[in-house]
């Protein structure tokens, strides 16, 4: 949970969030291994914001996104929804007291002190009273109104025996709202808010072109008047042009319906345009997450900067040093020990390899698990100043 | 945008490519390329797809030259018929539907569009916009036949998507074998029939490697194995050695006796020795026809006489007629040659940085991830050296980290081999980072053509300047996202005059009907839109 500095209220949080995908094999199929697809992930999202969340395709980004909306249930861990105020105050503490304690493996639970156990069960009251992934059947129908979702590839994600209007109505129907008369009318309010023309009601999806369908979708994810969407790479099926025309349909949207986002991409300039906040994933666990402003013109962890300085940026007069990855990314199955970015780091040092870095804040709304800044960036400055000196050369001047 | 009268380059200069160009006083990061010989010419070309829907007009009078050393990049919308000039210039557009009506593609000096108009009939249906295209499938064969001589050793091309370009039921080596052997065939055979695994020098550069292979010594291990490769006179002996030693477990002996039954594959029985020679022979009489048919291609009229000299030298490609019809013949005397390609293979997965090269070669397609299989489809297309690398699309599928390391693989054997590269992409920022040079496409037609920094500092054509404003800056997050309004207009139906003009800012109303000539702006900035009034360029 990070200290909210503005007044606004938190729609979705994440607690630790957890998702072992069972590997099976060998004989009758027995349980061999775990991929851990995402490993303790933690942030919150708030009214009117967008958090960006990046990294490697396989780096367990979607399978985050899913889990928030319940498409698919976490291997442990909670997500909230509109916590009240007294949960988000207990969990904050609870967090600060427990990230203060050593964490060992998956439990988490240190048997030393009876305090941390009593605190680590206050949590889970918490959690089986509100978490996402308690409520019932009927509870989280209620919810989904709420919660919503825009997926990758609108060629697939949109049923081309349905007429259009039947596309965009669909929701209201499951939803009992309205009835038919109103809830025509609320389709051809949809879809002029999309910037479509109203006789495209009587269309099916294959009449379009990849933009306009992503368009429908994102007017179908609104039809319920939802406060959190996810947006699942929205735009990387498309052109840079239509890319821009969805980007900015999405900003406008906000503004108007005050809505929060989870924008998933890979792809970073993107995320620069309209997130306001990033976590950057790797290998299923959160390497750092910040202000958009503060993570591109100051980041702090190795693998940050690599991806950084992995963007080509549309202007030839620019030359800059790149820092190029060796490698692949790891299998997830057995990810590395200690730290899981150790095998391709450019900075790692022989503790990389046993200890598991913690996510710390080492500057005011800015965290990062890397051991480079043990106690926060002052110490952490003197200690590596080749790495933590900042930015990669590209973007010293760049973000001013 | 000034027009500088002195920079505007004629056309003679750019056929003969002798004279230097006037160089733009601002290149100062990037070194002008001077312009070298032109690997790739086309000329007006059109390539049509005849579907049940009518007519589409997927390319409509394109023309660009690529240079060598030289890399060209090819930018436009989804459908704007990039692939399909990629396609074109291959000769792989899918026959039926699709066409090339006319033009010229000169691929240094030899043209492969030669004999196209008689190679099919076009007679429009009355009362229809369709067309009924009569087809000679004899000369389209011929046609086909002569590509031969093109695909591969002169032009390479490396596909969008990797997982469909690769064969499923073959394994990575049998794949980058095929070709390896298909164009460095008689090289591969020279080098196996010339190996000297009993060179006097063989055995001490053996003993030293056996020494740096003992504390696993790295470096020491790299040049011993140099030696020895170079003592055998076989490179690839090297990269089998040092794998070897990578796979090998700590405890396992590196010692002389295992090194010996390695050198085996370099001491060939006659058998083997004399098939050798004579699938060198027939891998000869296989380049020189293909040097025929550039020939042809090159100066326009058959070489009767030359191809049946050729042929009547020819060998069958099997072992039909080999004196001796054994079960398990073939495998003996093709073993080390198959070896020797293995092994290659393994050279050439390395040369692309994927780690474990010689677990990789042995694994199927299916085994491999995205970024994986696309170093595999650049190492193929690469193996060859060619003069002209046609790259669609080839970082499009992923994540920036490869992205890079594949845009320096590239730019690496730009500086290496001189090779031309025409590299399309709907990425701009990817342009920007490789290209000296790029065309802008819309709707099958290209509507800018200018070096990379003259582009991007003054883009000329509304089309460019919306398709730059409107890509998201990592470094500029400040700037509000500019779209173009409107899509990408339906080919059957291209509207007429400038394409661009339903969705044009700019738009007059001679924009509506007649199509804007190419003219030159200077500093070797071409564009076709009527809003500049430079001299026309012969297109």
């Amino acid at each position: 949970m990070e200290g909210g500095t503005n007044g606004s209220q938190v729609v979705v949080s994440t607690y630790n969030l957890r998702k072992y995908f069972p590997v099976r094999g060998g004989l009758f199929s027995s349980h061999i291994a775990d991929v851990k697809a995402v490993d303790g992930v933690t942030f919150d999202i708030r009214e009117g914001e967008t958090v960006g969340l990046v990294g490697e395709s396989g780096c367990g980004k979607t399978t985050v996104g899913r889990l928030m909306l319940r498409l698919i249930e976490p291997s442990s861990g909670h997500t909230y929804y509109r916590p009240p105020a007294d949960v988000v105050q207990k969990l904050e503490t609870d967090y600060a007291r427990l990230r203060d304690m050593p964490l060992e493996g998956d439990n988490g639970t240190p048997e030393s002190s009876p305090e941390a156990t009593a605190a680590l069960r206050e949590l889970d009251e918490l959690a089986t009273s509100h978490s996402l992934y308690r409520k019932s059947h009927k509870e989280m129908l209620a919810l989904r109104s709420k919660l919503q979702i825009v997926f990758q590839d609108p060629f697939s994600s949109l049923s081309p025996r349905m007429l259009v209007r039947d596309i965009l109505a669909e929701p209201l129907e499951v939803h009992h709202i309205g009835n038919r008369r109103e809830r025509y009318q609320r389709v051809a309010e949809l879809i002029q808010q999309v910037g479509l023309n109203p006789d495209h009601v009587w269309r099916f999806p294959h009449e379009f072109s990849g933009g306009q369908r992503q368009r429908l979708a994102i007017a179908r994810a609104l039809a319920l008047r939802p406060e959190f969407i996810v947006l699942d790479e929205p735009t990387s099926a498309l052109d840079v042009s239509v890319q821009a025309q969805i980007l900015n349909i999405l900003k406008q949207l906000q503004g108007e319906f005050h809505l929060a986002y989870l924008f998933i991409s890979h792809h970073l300039s993107v995320v620069r345009a309209i997130s306001d906040r990033v976590v950057v994933m790797y290998l299923g666990k959160v390497a750092e997450k910040a202000d958009t402003h503060d993570l591109f013109v100051r980041p702090l962890h190795p693998y940050t900067q690599a991806l950084l300085s992995a963007i080509p940026i549309p202007d030839p007069t620019l030359h800059r040093e790149r820092i190029v990855l060796s490698g692949d990314v790891p299998s997830p199955v057995a990810p590395p020990p200690g730290c899981r970015f150790h095998t391709r780091c450019p900075a790692v040092m022989p503790v990389c390899s046993k200890v598991e870095p913690p996510l710390l804040e080492v500057r005011p709304r800015h965290w990062v698990a890397c051991h480079l800044y043990p106690q926060g960036i002052d110490r952490a400055s003197e200690a590596a100043p080749t790495l933590a000196a900042g930015s990669p050369p590209m973007l010293a001047g760049a973000g001013s | 945008m000034a027009i500088a009268e002195s920079t505007i380059t004629t056309e003679e200069d750019q056929l003969t490519g002798v004279r230097e160009r006037p160089v733009p006083t601002t290149a100062a990061v990037r070194p002008a390329a001077t312009p070298g010989e032109v690997v790739l010419d086309v000329h007006d070309l059109a390539t049509y797809f005849y579907t049940y829907d009518g007519v589409v007009h997927a390319l409509e009078g394109v023309s660009f030259r690529v240079r060598k050393g030289e890399t060209v990049g090819l930018v436009g919308e989804t459908g704007c018929g990039k692939s399909v000039t990629a396609f074109s210039i291959t000769r792989l557009i899918s026959d039926p539907p699709g066409r090339i009506v006319h033009g010229t593609i000169r691929y240094q000096g030899a043209n492969l569009l030669w004999g196209l108009d008689r190679e099919a009939k076009f007679k429009p249906i009355k009362n229809s916009k369709m067309v009924k295209v009569s087809r000679k499938f004899r000369r389209i064969r011929a046609a086909n036949e002569r590509m031969r001589a093109v695909r591969g050793r002169g032009i390479s091309m490396i596909f969008q998507e990797p997982q469909q370009a690769m064969n499923p039921v073959f394994t990575i080596w049998d794949q980058l074998g095929e070709a390896l052997y298909l164009h460095r065939g008689i090289e591969l055979l020279d080098s196996l029939l010339a190996a000297t695994p009993d060179d006097p020098e063989v055995g001490p550069a053996l003993d030293a490697f056996v020494e740096a292979a003992r504390p696993r010594n790295a470096e020491q291990a790299r040049d011993a194995a140099r030696r020895v490769a170079m003592a055998v006179q076989v490179p690839s002996f090297e990269t089998e050695l040092l794998q070897t030693l990578r796979q090998a477990s700590v405890e396992t002996d590196f010692d002389r006796p295992r090194l010996n039954s390695m050198l085996k594959r370099f001491r060939l029985t006659p058998l083997q020795r004399s098939w050798l020679r004579r699938e060198r022979r027939r891998l000869e009489l296989d380049r020189e026809t293909c040097d025929i048919y550039l020939d042809e291609m090159r100066d326009g009229h058959l070489h009767r006489a030359r191809k049946a000299a050729v042929r009547s030298q020819r060998l069958p490609n099997s072992l039909r007629r080999f004196p001796l019809r054994l079960w398990g013949i073939n495998r003996h005397v093709q073993k080390p040659v198959k070896r020797e390609l293995y092994w290659q293979s393994v050279r050439l997965l390395e040369g692309v940085r994927i780690a474990n090269p010689a677990q990789v070669a042995r694994g199927y397609p299916h085994e491999l991830s995205g970024g994986m299989l696309q170093r595999v489809m650049i190492a193929m297309a690469l193996s060859t050296d060619p003069p002209l690398l046609l790259a669609d699309e080839p970082t499009t599928a992923l994540d920036v980290t490869i992205q890079a390391q594949i845009l320096d693989l590239m730019n690496d054997l730009k500086t290496r081999v001189g090779t031309a590269i025409m590299l399309i992409t709907h990425d701009l920022a990817v342009i920007a980072e490789v290209a000296d040079r790029v065309c802008v496409m819309y709707a099958g037609q290209i509507v800018e053509n200018a070096p990379v920094r003259e582009l991007f500092e003054a883009p000329l054509h509304p089309y460019t300047q919306g398709l730059i404003a409107s890509i998201p800056r990592v470094d500029r997050p400040e700037k509000a996202l500019f779209s173009i309004p409107g899509s990408v207009p339906n080919l059957i139906y291209p509207p007429a005059g400038c394409r661009f003009h339903p969705r044009c800012p700019q738009a007059m109303p001679v924009c509506r009907e007649v199509r804007p000539p190419v003219t030159d702006e200077g500093n070797g900035h071409q564009v076709a839109c009527h809003l500049y009034h430079g001299k026309t360029v012969e297109q």
